[in-house]
């Protein structure tokens, strides 16, 4: 019975269905807890190589927030292949923007390992804007994330910036 | 007495080391120069990596168990405390075999060592 360490195999790989409901929700530790069921480190059965994780939908994730002052002074920065093609945009220009979730798609992004398997997992992440997604078929599992931990959701009074002021 | 000529035993020689450089990348499996270096190296790293793989396969049987205590509410840091407690002397390698294949057997170890826990802080998240 004890000989090998488990090693998941691809036939018994049962990748479930989650949605989040995003609104309200700190925008980095929402990313943490995609990015580890995405991972599927959240399973006993953990395998490192394999894509085991489970598929993540976010819906209302125009409506994440961030602490501080970071909705303002949040910078994403990229480059165009020019000379001093870099360009910024801030997280509050995203939000407002025509593409909102990207926000919470970059966060996750950048909680995953960079490779052929980190990509493939960002693969089985959905992120939608508003409240809707049409993955109603795949029958997900509503996942609420803000009872988890009391800094998950938004609270004015535990920043730093009000206690200082 | 026969006259020994010397292709024979360095052909050998050569067939042996490219033989073990099969799958290797580029010229590293074809050429001899490249491929010699190539195997040392690679007997280098199979030598350090058998000793490493005991440290890996340990980590990853950590990862497993704080996922499997952290559904029932536990870090793996407060389980294992508990378990020391509780003194409970089961490895990690054997608990986080339980948690896969024994789910009731190792939820029963984990209630053992949360009950062995002095009055614990506030609950782990998921």
């Amino acid at each position: 019975m004890f000989g090998k360490t488990y090693s998941t195999k691809t036939a018994e790989i049962e990748k479930k269905w989650t949605v989040i409901d995003a609104q309200g929700l700190v925008v980095g530790r929402l990313a943490s807890i995609i990015a580890m069921r995405l991972r599927g480190k959240h399973k006993p059965s953990f395998t490192p190589h394999m894509d085991d994780g489970d598929h993540v939908i976010v819906i209302n994730a125009e409506k994440v927030v961030f602490t501080g002052r970071k909705r303002e002074n949040k910078i994403y920065y990229h480059y165009t292949g020019f000379q001093g093609g870099i360009k910024e945009r801030t997280a509050r220009f995203i939000l407002e923007g025509r593409f909102p979730e990207r926000v919470v798609e970059k966060a996750v992004e950048r909680m995953l390992p960079r490779g052929p398997l980190g990509r493939k997992q960002l693969g089985n992440l959905r992120v939608y804007a508003g409240s809707e997604h049409p993955h109603a078929a795949q029958q997900p599992v509503a996942l609420d994330v803000g009872p988890m931990n009391p800094k998950n959701v938004y609270n004015p009074k535990n920043t730093t910036a009000t206690k200082a002021a | 007495m026969a006259r020994v000529k010397r292709g024979v035993t360095s052909h050998a020689k050569h067939k042996k080391t490219l033989d073990a450089a099969k799958g290797f990348y580029g010229r590293r499996k074809n050429t001899i120069r490249t491929a010699k270096a190539a195997v040392d190296r690679s007997m280098q790293y199979a030598t350090r990596d058998r000793r490493a793989k005991k440290r890996t396969i340990r980590a990853l049987w950590i990862q497993r168990l704080n996922a499997a205590v952290r559904e029932m509410g536990l870090t793996y840091s407060r389980f294992i405390f508990g378990l020391a407690e509780a003194g409970i002397e089961i490895d990690r390698k054997v608990l986080s075999d339980l948690a896969i294949r024994e789910p009731e057997a190792f939820k029963a170890i984990v209630e053992a060592a949360k009950a062995a826990l002095p009055a614990a802080p506030a609950a782990a998240t998921a």
